[in-house]
């Protein structure tokens, strides 16, 4: 670690300070992905580009800074999911559950939320929400009811699940990786208070919309005449899929023990599914499959990602992190519990404005450069879950503070249910708060 | 001008102003799933699609684009559907409408009619250049009849 020292970067051109040269640009590509006009994946890798033509970085630098770690894990589990999908498993388990309570209304959206948490806290949020609101919005359209309540408590849902464990939120995967967290670190740290939070979260989600909604038996008879088992479209595909997600999950509570990390455990089981599901087909089939479920990875959010640890590091090398660590510590005191509470709120309140991922590749350095201020690496474990709790959920307070958020609202808006800023902030800000006070008093009484 | 000897004159369209259940009739009068609307002046506004009437039935969720991929487990009957299509049997070709997949002039060169024929688009709406009046319609059969047909045109 270079301590706030500007003249460890290599040379610059025309002379410029490093640091003001890597902390403008870091700035611009901050704002310009923050104004939404230009492709984040695009504004990540020229502002990376940038900082190598300008001599802050070289690439040898700059392909170290990358975490392949988080990426490998990223897209291991994305063409696990891809591949999964095509099995009929998701709409399978959300059919299931709204008949296991009858059709209800108020019964169908506990257990359509619940069903987003648990498949949120697995898979990425984006993808478990593209999988399960078609589902909600057919179901509500055979029942009759209003979906935006259905809606909303789904984009809760996932955030809220997502923050559970080591997989199930970008900025969890980051912090695991960087702080050699383990999957069963983050069950054990997390997933506790994460059960609470859904639980509060529920209750006023009842008195706001739940005791409102009702259904008609005809239409509750609809939905009871939905064949679950129709949705199973590939019975082997599906059984491969189960035994591979199982391996993966099982490798994740193993890590420490067999001393693997979590990129090559999920790449491999991303690699072993492929090979059972191109088994015993020809040439030009296999071809057709690998590269359908290849293409399907997002790599928008994987090109952003390693733009990102560029532009991380170039401000890192610059001396800039260790600046903002000791300005944070100056503010806080130099007290411990004072700053992981800090840190919990700020991160809660910008994620609800700014993306996360970037939030967090930022925040991670400044708390590490925090490391010998409060004891070494393993006395950081609050500010880890706080970071955690802060990002993630505050993803919840407004309809831009997460992707999830969006792309629920876009699948809507299609469907001709209208999400508007003001009205979701109504709502979401306050429970949002409801969530990071939780994780306030959870973080204070459990690890302060 | 080699299209005059593709195109069909004589063909059955619709007035935007005419109802789904003429659109209807016909459709299963003519044998056909594609017609042209045209407004009072004779002016061509694109095409009344069987598909895009069959969108109708569907849930909304099956039709966003990341929706869901099969319905085999929603076991609506034939009846219900009769009755959503009762729904919307009154309403106007107007609030249909869909943009022709591909347009051609009187003067447009055959291969081009091939091609958008190849492409799928099995019924063409012909235009004129000035004023958008619809004058014709090729089909796959009209091309295949032409082709057949001993001349030099």
């Amino acid at each position: 670690m270079m301590h706030g020292d500007p003249t460890h970067a290599t040379s610059v051109v025309f002379g410029w300070s490093p640091l003001w040269v890597a902390t403008s640009l870091f700035v611009a590509t901050y704002l310009v992905i923050m104004s939404d006009r230009l492709n984040r994946a695009i504004v990540a890798l020229l502002g990376a580009g940038l900082l190598i033509l300008v001599g802050v970085l070289n690439q040898h630098e700059a392909m170290a800074a990358v975490d392949f770690n988080t990426l490998g894990l990223l897209l291991g589990m994305m063409l696990i999911v891809n591949i999964t999908r095509r099995s009929g498993l998701f709409q399978y388990v959300a059919i299931w559950s709204a008949k296991k309570v009858d059709a209800r209304p108020w019964g169908i959206l506990l257990m359509m939320s619940i069903v987003t948490a648990v498949f949120s806290a697995f898979l990425d949020n984006v993808t478990t929400v593209l999988l399960t609101v078609p589902v909600t919005l057919l179901i509500t359209d055979e029942l009759k009811v209003k979906p935006y309540p259905y809606l909303f408590a789904q984009i809760f849902a996932s955030n809220i699940g997502g923050t559970a464990t080591l997989i199930g939120d970008p900025p969890n995967i980051m912090i695991g990786s960087a702080a050699s967290l383990t999957f069963n670190d983050f069950a054990v740290g997390l997933t506790p208070i994460i059960v609470v939070i859904m639980v509060a979260t529920m209750v006023p989600l009842y008195f706001v919309w739940g005791r409102h909604l009702h259904a008609t038996d005809e239409n509750r008879r609809h939905v009871m005449g939905f064949n679950e088992r129709e949705t199973i479209t590939d019975p082997r595909l599906l059984k491969q899929s189960l035994t591979v997600i199982a391996l993966v999950i099982v490798g994740f509570m193993l890590q420490r023990q067999i001393k693997i990390e979590p990129a090559t455990i999920a790449i491999f089981g991303a690699a072993l599914l492929l090979l059972l599901d191109n088994l015993g087909k020809d040439g030009e089939t296999q071809s057709r499959n690998v590269h359908g479920a290849l293409s399907e990875a997002e790599w928008i959010t994987l090109m952003f990602f390693l733009g990102l640890f560029v532009l991380v590091y170039g401000i890192q090398k610059a001396g800039l992190i260790d600046m903002m660590a000791d300005a944070l510590l100056k503010a806080t005191g130099g007290d411990f519990n004072i700053t992981a509470l800090a840190i919990l709120w700020a991160s809660a309140v910008l994620s609800a404005f700014i993306d996360n991922i970037p939030f967090v590749a930022t925040m991670i350095p400044l708390i590490k450069a925090m490391g010998p201020t409060f004891g070494g690496d393993a006395a950081l474990l609050p500010l880890w879950w706080a970071l955690s709790l802060g990002a993630c959920l505050g993803g919840n307070g407004t309809l831009i503070g997460a992707s999830a958020n969006l792309v629920v609202a876009g699948l809507a808006e299609r469907a001709g249910t209208s999400f508007r800023f003001m009205e979701y902030l109504k709502v979401a800000f306050p429970l949002m708060l409801i969530s990071i006070v939780l994780s306030h008093v959870y973080l204070y009484y459990r690890y302060l | 001008m080699s299209s005059p000897v593709i195109f069909n004159t004589a063909f059955p369209l619709l007035k935007d102003t005419e109802t789904v259940a003429d659109a209807i009739q016909r459709m299963l009068d003519d044998r056909v799933s594609d017609l042209p609307v045209v407004d009072a002046s004779g002016k061509f506004i694109g095409m009344f699609r069987l598909d895009r009437l069959y969108a109708t039935l569907l849930p909304k969720a099956a039709l966003i684009g990341y929706g869901v991929g099969d319905l085999a487990f929603v076991s609506d009957t034939l009846g219900q559907l009769r009755e959503k299509m009762r729904e919307i049997e009154h309403l106007a070709v107007r609030d249909f409408v869909v943009k022709a997949r591909g347009v051609v002039h009187p003067d447009t060169p055959p291969l081009e009619i091939v091609l958008l024929l190849h492409h799928g688009i099995n019924a063409i709406p012909v235009v004129e250049r000035d004023g958008g009046r619809l004058v014709g319609m090729v089909s796959a059969r009209d091309l295949l009849n032409a082709l057949h047909a001993e001349g030099n045109g």
